[in-house]
């Protein structure tokens, strides 16, 4: 087996895929920062009624564009594929890399020169200011650098196809003997749906951006009503890819949950197979439900009406799974490490945000809440606060994978509560704002719901700070961390069964798998 | 088997819900929406204690007492599998029922409904009465049902009316439509833009004035007379005009996205290309007219050519000249 080698200089020529998924960490927790400071601006600016003096009209917009593109595109999709995807696919399938590894570093570095280019789009004069998702005609006729939101979308969709590609292939090739389809872990599986639906939709989402770029410097007329063009082929085209984006970001949570409540519960994930099927149908429904974003845009009344059904019939997969997750719960033998307390956090933040997804699914609902802050509360409970967290809590429980140390379980605790209650709170007070009808991307909130935005603002400080404390915790137990055993977990995965830090060639002998990754408590001489 | 009990009692709610909800004659989308939200709020609830209570108990209940302890070895049920898939099933398919004879509501417009057509623009809305009157930022209807026809001269808007619990987009070069039932007099009901169109988009807002029928055919009577004679004075043309402009243009001295029109009169601007200007009436004619031929030094082009008579551009001037 060669030598690990070290330095500077392995970090930027590395196809080695741990240390590109730790190259994907931190840059996924730079944006996230990144995120989390421009959010704590907005809610600033919310503590006051009226719109404060701090923000104005053009900056506000300024910044929630970024705000939402750091978070959807930069951390959440990156995390959860790019990190969580190259860490544990070849781990977990007994393979010692992934299966295309330069094309797999170029993925990463694709990936940064997106966020750069991003970030040129807060700095320099002309900043994005129209929303994460860049609709025309405002993104066309205004002086705004639409090129660079064009161009890093561009990147980080050849940085995607290129990773998915990359995950697919492997899980398909390279799983080790005896490494069966029913014996995948299900973060495998959710990695797998996710780069599926990276691999169909993210060409459309190209196509929808490189118009607007000819449309905006080309002098075409694509997306202009006036020349026959039509605005809405725009939000057609975006939300086929952007709305099933959502699951690109909850498949791969969806495993990581079920890791890590099998792990600490101590016994098989309940419903192995319905749990593998309700991956698959979100994989392919997930492309049935992008019009509920044009429900009020003067859509023909049939696509509304179709779209709804497949809209809340997503519930039911998703309800399958959590469902399952209690069964996995009952009779257990629990442990409430950080990991598992962020799972746990994790599905009631998902739980509110579901329950609130099927009344803006509802097409009857949505017609009053569409466009309002009860859909800005919903989906952060949903997609961005509950899933950041659980995403934090998978980097708690594979840290000493891959640091080889272990985090401080007393700092993460403490992370976590404030995270949790800061989060169960912090976007409540906006569905009444929706139920009102009080649009969202309001600089100025009308003044009879500024305090109900002062108490959002208060426990968003609350969430933030835990965020930040976990993210400081990742810092300094990376350096200080006590060194980690090889399975502290006492997981019966297989990553889990290598010494830590998972050595550079992950295997010395390709292992030959002769049982799935959650047979605790299993009888002795039984079968699985 | 206590899960599958609250599940059922789940659906008893819905059934017993269902039949006074979803097949009640209406003529007011408004009853129907909050029928609608109630009928979800009450599942919503229920789902949320159904997941929530057995997760916190099992908590409590099976938290690990020894270090070595392992769970129980169960891999699944598949009767209770099946059980979890098919009642949250069916009770979608019955909430979406429900949504869908409550959309079907807002989209059949009754026959005999008073029709508005409403332009979007940055940032206002201008309703135009089938009388040809015009109002910017004000509707006014009668009592009884309203369609209202939208579209928009520049980006998407969107015109939301929350008390009525109904919003579509407006789109340039299409209308779209919505319609709702005015069901009592009064001033009451907020109107906000809710699609992005740019910075000024929180100040996008109007007022809906629901009027009894005389009264309404007495203020369309007045408004035609006035607007047919010259005898309007400036004054009052160009304070209903300049409406259009205060999306963009504060009257108070705040910077929103262009340049304050108070104390503009007499005041001397810095251009974009480096000289000064004393601000008189011909430059003000010139910056309604063509807005891109010299640009405010701080100030993005974005203003919009507006098409006004030249009688209209004289009434916003001398209104301009008043404000300080
Ligand atoms: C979409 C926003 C917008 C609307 C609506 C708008 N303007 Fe402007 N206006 C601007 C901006 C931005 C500037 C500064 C840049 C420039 O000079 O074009 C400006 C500049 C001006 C100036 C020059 C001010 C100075 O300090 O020299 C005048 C006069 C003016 N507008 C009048 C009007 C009038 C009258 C209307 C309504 C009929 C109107 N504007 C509507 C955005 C707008
Ligand atoms: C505690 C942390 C967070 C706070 C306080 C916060 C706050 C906000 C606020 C105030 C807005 C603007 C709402 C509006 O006026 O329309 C917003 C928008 C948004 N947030 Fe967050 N947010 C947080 C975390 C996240 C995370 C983790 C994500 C990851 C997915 C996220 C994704 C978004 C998106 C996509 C938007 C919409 C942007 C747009 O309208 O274009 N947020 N957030
Ligand atoms: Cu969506
Ligand atoms: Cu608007």
């Amino acid at each position: 087996m060669r030598e690990q080698p070290s330095g500077l200089k392995t970090w930027i020529f590395t196809t080695d895929h741990k240390k590109i998924a730790v190259l994907y960490l931190i840059t996924a927790c730079v944006f996230f920062f990144v995120g989390l400071l421009l959010a704590t601006v907005m809610r600033t600016d919310q503590l006051f009624p009226a719109g404060s003096k701090f923000l104005n009209g053009e900056l506000y917009n300024v910044v929630f564009t970024i705000h939402g593109a750091a978070m959807v595109l930069f951390w959440m999709i990156p995390v959860l594929l790019g990190f969580f995807g190259n860490l544990l696919i070849p781990l977990m399938i007994g393979a010692r890399d992934v299966a295309f590894p330069r094309l797999n570093a170029l993925s990463f570095w694709f990936y940064l020169g997106a966020g750069i280019i991003a970030v040129l789009g807060l700095l320099l004069p002309g900043r994005l200011d129209f929303g994460w998702t860049g609709y025309p005609p405002l993104s066309v006729i205004t002086n705004t650098n639409t090129a660079l939101y064009v161009f890093a979308v561009h990147l980080l969709g050849a940085s995607s196809i290129a990773g998915s590609v990359n995950l697919i292939t492997t899980i398909v090739t390279m799983r080790a003997p005896g490494m069966t389809w029913g014996r995948l872990n299900l973060a495998v599986w959710g990695i797998m749906g996710a780069s599926i639906i990276q691999i169909i939709g993210i060409p459309v989402l190209a196509a929808a951006v490189t118009l607007l770029l000819f449309d905006k410097y080309l002098g075409t007329h694509f997306y202009d009503a006036s020349m026959g063009g039509s605005a809405l082929l725009y939000q057609n085209l975006f939300w086929f890819y952007a709305h099933p984006a959502v699951y690109v970001v909850a498949l791969p949570v969806f495993g990581i949950v079920s890791e890590i409540i099998s792990t600490f519960s101590r016994k098989p994930i309940f419903g192995y197979i319905s749990m593998v099927i309700a991956i698959m149908v979100i994989t392919v429904l997930g492309f049935e439900v992008w019009i509920h974003h044009l429900y009020v845009a003067g859509t023909a009344n049939w696509a509304r009406v179709l779209f709804m059904w497949g809209t809340i019939l997503i519930g039911v997969p998703t309800g399958i799974k959590v469902f399952n997750w209690l069964a996995t719960l009952h009779k257990g033998s629990i442990e409430f490490s950080t990991p598992m307390l962020h799972a746990l956090g994790f599905i009631s933040l998902f739980t509110i945000g579901g329950v609130t997804g099927i009344a803006n699914g509802l097409l009857g609902i949505d017609i009053q809440v569409h466009d309002t802050h009860w859909v800005v509360a919903h989906f952060h409970y949903v997609l961005a606060l509950s899933m950041s967290m659980l995403a934090i809590g998978g980097i708690y429980f594979w840290f000493p994978k891959f640091t080889g140390r272990m985090c401080s379980e007393r700092l993460g605790k403490i992370a976590f509560w404030l995270t949790i209650i800061g989060a169960l709170v912090a976007f409540a007070p906006q569905f009444y704002l929706g139920v009102k009808g009080v649009p969202r991307r309001y600089w100025i909130i009308p003044a009879e719901y500024a305090g109900y935005m002062r108490i959002g603002s208060i426990f968003s400080y609350i969430a933030i700070t835990g965020f930040l404390l976990s993210l400081i915790n990742f810092l300094y137990s990376a350096i200080n961390g006590e060194r980690a055993p090889s399975n502290p977990w006492n997981s019966k995965s297989l990553e889990w069964q290598i010494p830590s830090p998972a050595p550079f060639y992950n295997f010395d002998k390709i292992p030959v798998i002769t049982e799935g990754p959650y047979e605790y408590g299993k009888p002795q001489g039984k079968e699985s | 088997m206590r899960k599958s009990s609250l599940f059922f009692a789940a659906i008893l709610i819905m059934a017993a819900l269902m039949p006074a909800s979803a097949f009640a004659k209406m003529t007011n989308p408004v009853d129907a929406w909050n029928r609608h939200f109630d009928t979800w709020l009450v599942v919503a609830v229920v789902v949320w204690l159904v997941v929530t209570v057995p997760m916190l108990y099992f908590l409590v209940k099976y938290r690990r007492s020894s270090r070595d302890e392992d769970g129980v070895y169960i891999k699944g049920n598949t009767g209770l599998e099946i059980l979890w898939t098919a009642v949250p099933t069916i009770i979608i398919a019955l909430l979406g029922v429900q949504s869908w004879r409550v959309f079907n509501t807002y989209r059949e417009v009754p026959q005999d409904a008073y029709e508005v057509r409403v332009d979007g623009f940055r940032y206002g809305f201008e309703m135009i009465y089938p009388e040809g009157i015009k109002t910017i930022n004000e509707l006014r209807v009668p009592v009884g049902p309203v369609k209202l026809s939208l579209s928009s001269r520049d980006v998407i808007h969107d015109f939301a009316l929350p008390g009525f619990r109904i919003r579509e987009d407006m789109l340039p070069g299409r209308f779209t439509y919505l319609w709702f039932y005015a069901d009592k007099p009064g001033e009451i009901r907020h109107v906000y833009c809710a699609e992005l169109c740019g910075p000024g988009h929180s100040l996008m807002q109007a007022k809906l004035i629901v009027m009894k029928k005389e009264d309404f055919n007495a203020w369309v009577a007045s408004k035609k007379g006035v607007e047919g004679s010259a005898s309007l004075s400036q004054d009052i043309r160009g304070k209903e005009l300049i409406k259009q402009c205060t999306g963009c243009h504060s009257l108070t001295g705040e910077r929103i996205t262009g340049p304050t029109f108070n104390g503009l009169f007499g005041r001397e601007t810095l251009l974009a290309d480096g000289t000064k200007i004393a601000v008189d009436e011909a430059y003000i004619k010139e910056s309604i007219r063509s807005p891109k031929a010299r640009i405010v030094d701080g100030y993005p082009p974005t203003m919009p050519p507006f098409n006004l008579s030249d009688k209209e551009v004289d009434a916003i001037v001398a209104y301009l000249k008043e404000i300080k």
